[in-house]
């Protein structure tokens, strides 16, 4: 056998990354910031995700990039993007900040065109590209609005120029508007929040899989940590009410998330319409949380985690699919739980899970995530709370109809299809994961909310 | 400190992997490791009713097991047993030994999946009634409905893909409207545990501070999940398919257990914890209970399926339960818990029946299966007390409960009396069915069930005549005690 070193070098990175996260969440935790990065627990938590899923990534990937002269650059371009990433959840500055969105984003274009000859990869891409370069310019322009605004790209120093602006300088509070839009726009576009998901149907199904997969978990949920970092705390004294923006957002988008979703014909877009009603979820996090109730962020925190396991490991369970039948016709499907037993056994839980059935992980941090809702000093939060479970019961409609198909479908054609073990590797470890964090959640839990209070403390 | 309560709570889910295991390896064995857990599970119940400390100077829940869960999140691991959830603990069980015996001769293809799913849903529905804590109980409660769903997809009928998925979103979407109730009572409460672990306060005494419109609004919210699991009129639409689809043992499990967590979640939620709102809102449930028994009778009365007809008068049963649960009456609560033990036994024969008569005659077309009473006479016999038991005729333990019941309902308001209706229609089409069924002249050749078959439905009928006789140690030892304690002498 060809000695191959790039990936497992890549991989060994990442796992030394992520045990010296868990080193420093479990022995050694001392908030600190280095000037432009802040390493809180907020920071630990949302690398750890983010490097896991890298990680899973990367994994699911070694059968996939096999023999592929391209293979090096593949894991290269992986790791740039995942470093892109956790700057971006530890930045509390922000051109930092940008850098970080930069690195996360360029290496992501070219791993969605990696197979070159692709014609709906390189569409893929182009798409992906022109929307998140322009998603980049609305950040640079809000960036400058608030440079503008209080002389500083620190955003302590942002948060407490901010508290007075608006009875000091009444002026400039239209600018200080205007930056929240465009950042609303910059990061929503890869937040996948409604109406900017546009590209996320076509470039998931024309990316690998495992590209589509860093895509839907780790990008996404990069973007919501910096978004988090920005709202939450950077801009959490302005005195403007971008709350029931946010409300608004998340109801459109996890709305349209299943109902799109409940639609499609082709597996790969039925994920990636799952992924946007899943970021609508998210989305309450940033309309209820206030320095007073910090329930529905640690809520949002822990699904954060809880989405990065669930989505990289339904986009693997594609990946292996796809080996064999085309993901894009879900009549592939009929009898899939005879033909591909794991697969169509992981996919179920991950589904299930997803759906937020107890015990496993995804309905505690629903549940928590709602509960923050419910919990809002805003009247609307109750109602904003309701759509959200409406929304999760409704999605069973698609889930379960997948379920429907994989089990009690008969098939075209019922001979046994080999399942690439690089695929199901993954897909049992993401399961023992889910039913591990659902059934023992207190750790995670304790772990978000403690999180979640540290994003809205000041380090020195 | 976990006890029997947890064992019996566990065990059968314990069980489900071994038995995947060994199945694959040989079927049978699947079976055997099934029948013993369940069997052992009947015995552990049968222990508990020997720990269970009887009369009115107990505490109010019995065998509690507590543990801390995840107590960030106001979860806890609350396991006990009252009045009300005994009769229901002994009932699972017992139903849950006899279904899974009648699944020897009715399930014949893949069977590990099958026995493992079946000590799933055994689990989720002994957790369902013994759970005090609201998210544990959403937590069981979730966990019964997704073996349900495989049990009517893959062992189902003809039309089973699409009962199952009816089946799912139905009941999954009505829980997603329960669990907003909860999670609206933990916004204001900050605790989901029904009673005190470490001298936290209880829901008991936190609900009744909430506004008055949270607790409608949670009343109601709940009402609508339960209520789609018991099920109420207009939300009835999923059971008829998913009991015609699904195959008789799971038709039993479906019908007697699984409709009782509605039944159950009525008493313990509505009722007794948001007792201020049940004060408002009881006429326009009881009023919900008296359609949907009528509704019930009447549709039941035209069916020619056998299995579809029983399906409706299961609707029309469990429409007594709801209406004596907001009857609010001592003896309208009492007789409701005790109707959801009777009912679980009667219909559980008739639905087994149903199961065994097709398999022995190839239909289930009332108008032709002709001349019973000459073609299978131990089978004709067992149907005429199963159908006796389902008309309430005195000497059986359904004819007491019923009669609390409507008792109950007097009591409440007079109106209630529109109830008689219900059962005066069940007498005439059960009489009907079984004039069609049973007396009418043999037509083939003598077709008798196995003796095993017959042994399984008898076992049905033994409780209900012991209890018709004598219902004394159910009703005034475990259910009128709790009911009394609670309602504190009736409204």
């Amino acid at each position: 056998m060809r000695l191959r070193p790039a990936p497992y070098l890549g991989i060994l990175g990442l796992l030394i990354a992520l045990g010296s996260i868990s080193w420093f969440i479990l022995v050694n935790y001392q908030p600190t910031a280095l000037g432009a990065l802040r390493f809180d627990l907020f920071t630990y938590f949302f690398g750890g995700i983010l490097i896991g899923t890298s990680t899973l990534v990367a994994l699911a990937s070694l059968g996939f990039t096999k023999g592929d002269p391209n293979e090096a650059p593949y894991y290269g371009l992986l790791l740039l993007s995942t470093l892109g990433m956790v700057i971006l959840a530890a930045s509390q500055d922000l051109v930092l900040l940008y850098v970080g969105w930069e690195l996360m984003s360029v290496p992501t274009y070219a791993l969605t065109a990696i197979k070159k000859r692709d014609v709906l990869s390189n569409e893929a891409a182009m798409k992906f590209f022109v929307l998140s370069a322009m998603s980049s310019a609305l950040l640079v322009y809000a960036i400058s609005l608030i440079y503008g605004m209080t002389g500083s790209t620190s955003l302590v120093d942002i948060r407490s120029i901010l508290v007075n602006i608006a009875v000091s300088q009444p002026g400039v509070k239209p600018f200080g508007v205007i930056a929240l839009v465009l950042f609303i726009v910059g990061f929503g576009v890869k937040m996948a929040v409604v109406p900017f998901h546009m590209w996320i149907p076509d470039a998931f199904e024309g990316a690998p899989s495992t590209i589509s997969a860093l895509l839907a978990s780790g990008a996404k949920l990069a973007a919501f940590a910096a978004a988090f970092r920005v709202f939450i705390f950077g801009m959490g004294t302005f005195q403007v009410d971008w709350y029931s923006t946010f409300a608004i957002l998340a109801i459109v988008t996890m709305t349209l998330g299943n109902v799109a979703a409940l639609m499609q014909k082709s597996f790969t877009r039925l994920l990636a319409y799952s992924s946007i009603a899943q970021a609508g979820y998210l989305l309450i996090a940033l309309a209820v949380t206030t320095p007073t109730n910090t329930l529905g962020l640690a809520g949002a925190i822990f699904h954060s985690l809880n989405y990065g396991i669930l989505k990289t490991a339904t986009f693997v369970a594609a990946a292996a699919i796809a080996t064999k039948l085309p993901v894009t016709d879900l009549t592939s499907f009929n009898g899939l739980g005879k033909r591909m037993p794991q697969t169509a056994f992981g996919i179920t839980i991950l589904f299930l899970a997803l759906a937020g059935v107890p015990p496993l992980n995804g309905f505690f941090s629903k549940a928590i995530l709602f509960t923050g809702a419910l919990n809002s000093p805003f009247s609307w939060g109750p109602y904003l709370a309701i759509a959200a479970l409406l929304n999760s019961g409704f999605s069973m409609g698609y889930y379960g109809w997948v379920i429907k198909r994989m089990y009690l479908d008969d098939p075209a054609d019922a001979s046994r299809l080999p399942e690439p073990r690089s695929y199901t590797r993954i897909l049992w470890l993401a399961v023992i994961l889910t039913f591990a964090i659902g059934i023992y959640p207190q750790p995670w839990i304790s772990l978000s909310q403690s999180a979640a209070t540290s994003l809205l403390s000041i380090v020195s | 400190m976990l006890g029997i309560l947890s064992i019996i709570v566990f065990l059968p889910v314990l069980m489900a992997i071994p038995t995947y295991i060994l199945g694959k390896i040989k079927p049978k064995l699947a079976r055997i490791v099934c029948i013993g857990t369940t069997t052992a599970l009947f015995g552990l119940t049968m222990l508990t009713l020997v720990f269970y400390r009887y009369g009115s100077s107990t505490p109010a829940f019995q065998l509690v097991d507590t543990m801390p869960w995840a107590p960030s999140f106001g979860l806890n691991y609350i396991v006990g047993l009252d009045g009300i959830s005994l009769p229901l603990l002994i009932i699972s069980t017992f139903l849950s030994l006899l279904a899974c015996a009648g699944s020897w001769d009715l399930i014949n293809f893949q069977e590990p999946e099958y026995y493992a799913l079946f000590l799933i849903f055994e689990t989720g529905i002994i957790g369902v009634f013994s759970s005090l804590n609201l998210i544990l109980f959403y937590v069981f409660w979730e966990i019964v409905l997704i073996p349900m769903f495989f049990f009517i997809g893959v062992w189902g009928g003809p039309r089973r893909r699409y009962a199952a998925l009816k089946f799912l979103l139905f009941t999954y979407s009505a829980s997603a409207v329960m669990l907003f109730g909860f999670l609206a009572v933990f916004a204001y409460t900050h605790t989901f545990d029904y009673i005190s672990v470490n001298g936290s306060p209880t829901l008991m005494s936190q609900v009744s501070q909430m506004p008055m419109f949270i607790q409608l609004f949670a009343s109601v919210t709940t009402f609508i999940g339960f209520a789609v699991k018991l099920p109420i009129v207009p939300f009835h639409t999923w059971l008829p398919d998913a009991h015609v689809e699904a195959p008789a043992p799971v038709s039993v499990l479906l019908a007697g257990l699984l409709l009782k967590m509605g039944g159950y979640g009525f008493i313990r939620y509505n009722l007794l914890l948001f007792s201020n709102a049940a004060n408002t809102l009881w006429p326009y449930f009881a009023g919900i209970g008296l359609i949907t028994m009528i509704y019930g009778a009447t549709v039941a009365l035209v069916q020619t399926d056998l299995k579809r007809m029983i399906a409706m008068t299961s609707i029309n049963h469990m429409g007594f339960v709801l209406l004596g649960t907001f009857s609010r009456d001592i003896a309208g609560v009492s007789g409701a818990v005790f109707q959801m033990f009777n009912h679980a036994l009667a219909i559980g024969i008739l639905f087994l029946m149903s199961g065994y008569i097709h398999e022995h005659m190839g239909t289930r077309n009332i108008n032709e299966l002709g001349g019973l009473r000459g073609r299978m006479p131990l089978t004709a016999t067992l149907l005429v007390f199963g159908s006796l038991a389902a008309m309430a005729i005195p000497g059986l333990s359904n004819f007491i409960s019923e009669y609390l019941v409507i008792a109950g309902a007097l009591t409440a308001n007079p109106i209630f009396a529109l109830a008689i209706i219900a059962p005066a229609l069940t007498v005439g089409y059960f009489l009907w069915m079984l004039r069609r069924v049973v007396l009418t002249p043999a037509t083939g050749p003598r077709n008798e069930l196995h003796l095993h078959s017959l042994i399984i439905l008898a076992a049905f009928l033994v409780p209900l005549f012991i209890l018709g006789a004598y219902p004394g140690p159910m009703l005034d030892s475990i259910i009128r005690p709790t009911i009394l304690r609670f309602l504190g002498g009736g409204p």
